[in-house]
């Protein structure tokens, strides 16, 4: 593989943890403009443990997700009680007061002679983990697609027991779920959690990547990028997003010809997908068919 | 059994339901009607907790359900069908069936085996409800590709599935024929025998008059008779409520 097709597929991959996480919200009822803050205490985190206090990279990754998921949880609390549009606006502020405090937020220590840490709107570089234990950009691509398929592992254990089918109870009718004894606030939080910590991962892995992170690359546009994939790629199956992302960014970023008309392509596909397929092309019945199919 | 007392939801300046007292026994099949927008929904909505009431109590074997959550009054007992169907439409049948006999205990579980243990929708308790139901051959379809006479009885089935002590049936034979409500008339006196107690919310006048052992009518929210079906029908402010909708009228006439 060349190193522009590795640095593709590590892109996909690493968005592909922001779209899972709006994903799996979408599934439980919930609309989030908010995932890219998740991403971004991911990075943050992960960029700290190993660049600051000098963590190995794994437990760098390890405390992104936990701060994740315990955010999420936390931010889930009270904003559950908030339904439709309002919680999507309560997301979307949550998100710009996280960039808007890491604008500010400065942490630097003295490492080998330099000044390392987050400094505000100055961003934060030199997170050289990955590339002083000397990881190719190949193998690292290998991490990220084993994390991803962690994750889809995760979600496919989930599909198989009840979890995902209590997200889809308590996103489809949260009075009925209500009604049958279901915690619709738990289940809400548990989802938010989960989402938080996947986001938090893909965050973690894209800061060691990149080496430099700033608070304006976890903007509201990469939020609703997110949400979007989940929403053209389909709500049926933990692919829908992934496919999402291959679309946006395998085809229309990758193939030169959309070259400036990128976004305005992608806005036109999202309307038309939804107009069209309102649960995303890879919705509940085709995966139903899909199933029955695959059982003959 | 269920007893209410001068209940009461006001909506603004609506008095949906105004000051009912109502006392069904255990195992009758109890009928409660009356004309558009009188109130018999909201009733329901009252006895399950959907709505917290303005004034007035919901008992349950002389326990005080008024102020339970939902959740809490269905694992007391208390089931019901919504008259506008509502059920999990991405869910196969047999999984509707299976959260409604579950929920409950869910909540309890602990946490991973709530979230990654399989398999539930294969108990016996399913298979039974499924072919009581005439559903069992559509038991893995989404509950959404059903017929809409399957999804009510779906959504009756799943109301069983709780193994409620009082059954609320809101408007069970809503667009059905004839037929199809002589089946259903079947099918509520099978649960009734079974020892569930019936309320039942029916315009179809042919099959609350025939089978309710007892039956109340609401006007403008407000209780206007009571008695057994022959003392209903002879009542003149009962006439006089249907007047206002003349087929209506008919119906209670020919019934
Ligand atoms: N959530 C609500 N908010 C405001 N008004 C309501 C609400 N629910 C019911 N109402 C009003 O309360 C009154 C009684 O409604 P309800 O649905 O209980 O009648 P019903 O007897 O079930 O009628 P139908 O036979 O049409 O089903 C109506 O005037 C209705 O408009
Ligand atoms: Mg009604």
């Amino acid at each position: 593989m060349d190193g522009y097709t590795i640095s593709v597929l590590s892109n996909i991959g690493l968005f592909a943890f922001l779209a899972i996480s709006a994903w799996i919200l979408l599934i439980a009822g919930e609309i989030s403009f908010g995932q890219q803050a998740y991403f971004a205490i991911g990075a943050y985190s992960g960029g700290i443990a190993t660049a600051v206090w000098q963590w190995p990279f794994a437990a760098g990754v390890v405390i992104a997700v936990a701060l994740g998921a315990a955010v999420g949880a936390l931010v889930a609390w009270p904003t559950m009680r908030l339904s439709g549009l309002h919680y999507a606006i309560a997301t979307l502020a949550f998100a710009e007061l996280t960039r808007a405090s890491l604008n500010v937020f400065t942490y630097r220590r003295d490492i080998e002679g330099f000044a390392t840490g987050p400094d505000g709107a100055n961003g934060f570089g030199d997170i050289r983990w990955v590339y002083e234990a000397g990881i190719e950009p190949g193998a690292y691509l290998a991490i990220i697609a084993g994390c991803l398929g962690a994750v889809i592992g995760l979600v496919a254990l989930m599909s198989y027991g009840r979890g995902m089918a209590r997200l889809r109870i308590v996103g489809e009718d949260p009075i009925l779920a209500a009604m049958q004894g279901l915690s619709v606030t738990r289940t809400k939080i548990a989802a938010a959690s989960l989402a938080g910590g996947i986001a938090a991962l893909g965050g973690a892995l894209y800061a060691h990547l990149a080496t430099y992170i700033e608070p304006a690359q976890f903007s509201v546009m990469t939020g609703v990028h997110a949400l979007a994939y989940g929403l053209i790629g389909g709500l049926g199956t933990v692919l829908g997003p992934i496919l999402g992302v291959l679309i946006d960014i395998g085809l229309l970023e990758s193939l030169r010809v959309f070259a400036g008309y990128r976004m305005i392509v992608f806005g036109g596909l999202v309307v038309l997908v939804l107009i069209v397929r309102p649960r995303g092309l890879l919705d509940e019945p085709t995966m139903r068919r899909v199933q029955a199919w695959l059982r003959r | 059994m269920l007893t209410l007392e001068n209940l009461s939801k006001h909506f603004g300046g609506v008095h949906a339901v105004d000051g009912v007292s109502l006392t069904i026994h255990e195992g009758e099949i109890f009928g409660l009607i009356g004309p558009n927008g009188s109130g018999k929904s909201t009733t329901v909505n009252l006895i399950t907790g959907l709505y917290a009431p303005t004034t007035g109590t919901v008992t349950l074997d002389g326990y005080d359900l008024t102020a339970m959550a939902q959740h809490e009054r269905t694992a007391m007992g208390v089931a019901r069908t919504f008259q506008n169907i509502r059920l999990f439409g991405n869910l196969t049948v047999a999984q509707n069936l299976w959260v409604a006999q579950n929920g409950h205990e869910q909540r309890r579980a602990h946490f991973l085996p709530r979230w990654f243990k399989a398999g539930g929708e294969h108990s016996p308790d399913i298979d039974e409800l499924l072919k009581f139901s005439r559903l069992h051959s559509k038991r893995d379809l989404p509950a959404s590709a059903l017929s809409f006479g399957e999804m009510r009885r779906l959504e009756m089935a799943r109301a069983l599935a709780s193994n409620p002590r009082v059954l609320l049936l809101d408007e069970p034979a809503a667009g059905a024929s004839l037929e199809d409500g002589q089946l259903l008339a079947e099918r509520i006196r099978d649960v009734r025998d079974r020892g569930v107690t019936v309320l039942l919310i029916e315009h179809m006048m042919e099959l609350v008059m025939g089978i309710s052992d007892r039956i109340a009518v609401l006007n403008f929210g407000r209780k206007i008779a009571e008695g057994s079906p022959a003392e209903v029908q002879a009542n003149s402010d009962v006439r006089a409520a249907y007047l206002g909708s003349k087929h209506k009228d008919e119906e209670l006439i020919h019934a």
